[in-house]
């Protein structure tokens, strides 16, 4: 196949520096995919992780595929072949292992394109020797009927059973049976979880079925895998730096977020060990970005140790660092002097709503009149923007509380010469979060408010706001919340063409109106939580 | 083989200098940089030649600096030939350029 005749042909050659390959002869054949492009998949530490950590076994090799873009998918179709892994161009249906990462609901359709251009059967009933593992989801349900095998939690936590498993039989019944008695894995065949008088009831399906399921974590962070072979790509990612990740999970308690509960609990890397981490990947890449990971920098415990053991070699290798979770008052405390001293990157402040009362309610514990105060010595840092996230759709949020976002940008703009990018997202009661009961708000009232917050905004060639659509953001919360009927939903608007929904400008609401008519879907029971449990209630807290 | 714009080639150079232990001539101010100047474009797609300047910060030897870019470099990106310039020599060619 000539790679030429194909946009951005790099995503599709496999040929990045630290690749690895391996003959397929005798050993274990996985191959783990991204449901989205090259650019994000290769962005995607988690994949990176498993990447590695499965090819550190010399029986196994692990491949790896990404979503197509139109074109590639088009060739394949019209020339009858099949998709095939990026390192030994293999078909997917030749592998006996595909694992697929999933961190956005909204690419569920793009999953089964996959593994419609691989030759992989769609429904897990159909498969007689491949197995798919799905993980990185928090309520499994909607996908159900597509995965053999979620992997719920962490993988380094699952990956010594993982590989145990595989080695004892190449039986697919086998193999099934053997993660269905471990911890951390979990077989939705063996269950059923229907709505019974507005309740979901879930039920083993066979005796030797577990009763209880568990997410796994990652007990010590210092100690677990992390990649330092650093698949180093030949054209630009969108995360075009290597993060290096200081901690896990959050010491906060943000009623909407579903990222504190789903790495839990909060777990740190010792300074040191990062240190190591850095230069190892530096040594093997050569990459000119480095930003440290965390859900919530500012509560790193060493932050003043790491920052005074690693930016003299920053300085001397001319490597950037940003550091994205940042808050505002360690631009004003003693970090001052030690952030001043990095390469210029962005700001990024997470202040979610622009009235303390409703901060207050959400529990999102930052000082505005600070960011006002930093907005004044921002200059004395060597910051391209300042980023902002806000949300709106809360329980109890007034108009008021709208115009204060635009007051708020307006405000800064005023304080600050810098450019200002502000994200703005709807509230989406998403699983296990703090407000998993809450309801997602009315459409028609997110509509008003959305047009409240465009007709409020400042006008300024410096600004650059971001809004996704309330059609998006209603069906964002129907995947994360879905039961398994929403899988007949997914599969119907899948052959309507629905195909990159996570992408604001290919988004379209017609193939998911239409799936949901003729499934029939109580779709709305699901936004506005109607039911007295929740479809994916069973998971142990 | 290997498919890049000439934006992908600086960093594919960039990455492979900064992997080798050799004394990379970064350029000064808030955002440096690996200093690298081409002569000619490449088309994406197409198989050819191109000229590239690389600057060092202090003398190395020819031959080792050859050696050790080459074992940084992917594969489908092979150097052909290499010379050594001062930079007295480089600003000459340049205003002869002009």
């Amino acid at each position: 196949m000539d790679f030429a005749q194909f946009r951005r042909p790099q995503r599709y050659i496999g040929n990045e520096w630290n690749v690895i390959k391996k003959s397929h002869k005798g050993r274990i054949p996985v191959c783990i995919g991204y449901p989205d492009l090259y650019e994000l998949g290769m962005s995607n530490l988690g994949l990176r992780i498993i990447y590695s950590i499965l090819n550190e076994e010399s029986d196994i090799v692990c491949e790896r595929v990404f979503m197509p873009f139109d074109d590639l998918s088009q060739y394949l179709k019209e020339n009858d072949q099949r998709l095939f892994s990026l390192e030994s161009k293999t078909p997917l249906n030749q592998f006996q292992v595909l694992g697929f990462n999933f961190n956005a609901e909204l690419n569920y359709t793009n999953f089964l394109h996959i593994l419609e251009l691989g030759g992989i059967p769609r429904y897990s009933h159909q498969r007689k020797d491949v197995i798919v593992l799905g993980g990185g989801v928090v309520n499994p349900e909607p996908i159900a009927d597509f995965i053999d095998i979620f992997v719920l939690g962490e993988f380094e936590a699952i990956s010594n059973d993982l590989i145990k498993i595989l080695r004892s039989t190449s039986s697919r019944q086998a193999r099934i049976e053997a993660f269905s008695q471990t911890p951390g894995f979990y077989i939705p065949q063996l269950y059923s979880n229907n709505l019974e008088n507005n309740s979901y009831l879930f039920k083993p399906l066979n005796e030797k079925a577990p009763k209880s399921i568990k997410r796994v974590f990652v007990k010590d962070l210092d100690n677990s895998y992390y990649p330092t072979n650093w698949l180093t790509p030949h054209t630009a990612i969108i995360q075009d730096r290597v993060p290096v990740e200081i901690a896990r999970g959050c010491p906060n308690l943000c009623t909407f977020c579903q990222a504190r509960k789903q790495y839990y609990p909060y777990r740190q890397r010792k300074p040191q060990k990062v240190k190591e981490i850095i230069k190892k990947i530096y040594k093997s890449s050569g990459y000119e970005n480095f930003s440290l990971l965390s859900l919530s920098a500012s509560d790193y415990s060493y932050m003043q140790e790491l920052l005074d053991g690693v930016l003299d070699y920053f300085r001397e290798q001319r490597i950037g660092l940003s550091l994205p979770s940042l808050r505002i008052d360690d631009l004003l405390g003693p970090l001052q002097e030690r952030l001043q001293r990095l390469k210029s990157s962005s700001l990024t402040v997470a202040v979610e709503a622009a009235q303390d009362k409703l901060r207050k309610d959400i529990q999102k514990n930052i000082d505005i009149k600070q960011l006002f105060e930093a907005a004044k010595v921002l200059h004395s840092f060597n910051f391209k923007q300042i980023k902002l996230y806000f949300m709106y759709g809360f329980p109890n949020e007034t108009n008021e509380d709208i115009i204060a976002i635009a007051d708020m940008l307006k405000e800064l703009l005023g304080k600050s010469n810098l450019k200002i990018s502000a994200s703005v997202n709807v509230f989406m009661p998403k699983p296990i979060s703090i407000w998993e009961s809450q309801s997602l708000e009315d459409e028609k009232i997110l509509e008003e408010k959305r047009a409240l917050l465009l007709n409020s905004l400042p006008r300024s060639k410096r600004l650059d706001v971001s809004l996704p659509s309330t059609k998006s953001t209603i069906l964002e919360t129907l995947l994360a919340r879905g039961d398994r009927t929403v899988g007949k939903v997914i599969e119907n608007a899948y052959r309507k063409g629905a195909l990159f929904c996570g992408d604001n400008e290919r988004f379209k609401w017609a193939p998911w109106k239409n799936a949901i008519e003729e499934e029939g879907s109580a779709y709305q029971k699901i936004l506005k939580t109607q039911t007295s449990n929740f479809a994916w209630s069973f998971i142990d807290k | 083989m290997i498919y890049f714009s000439q934006l992908d080639l600086i960093h594919i150079l960039e990455r492979a200098l900064r992997r080798t232990d050799l004394p990379i001539y970064f350029t000064q101010g808030y955002n440096p940089h690996v200093k690298i100047s081409f002569r000619s474009g490449l088309k994406l797609g197409v198989t050819g030649k191109i000229e590239v300047v690389l600057y060092f910060s202090e003398k190395v030897d020819r031959e080792r600096a050859i050696q050790k870019l080459k074992e940084h470099l992917p594969m489908g990106l092979n150097i052909l030939k290499g010379s050594q310039m001062s930079l007295k020599e480089i600003n000459k060619l340049r205003r002869q350029a002009k």
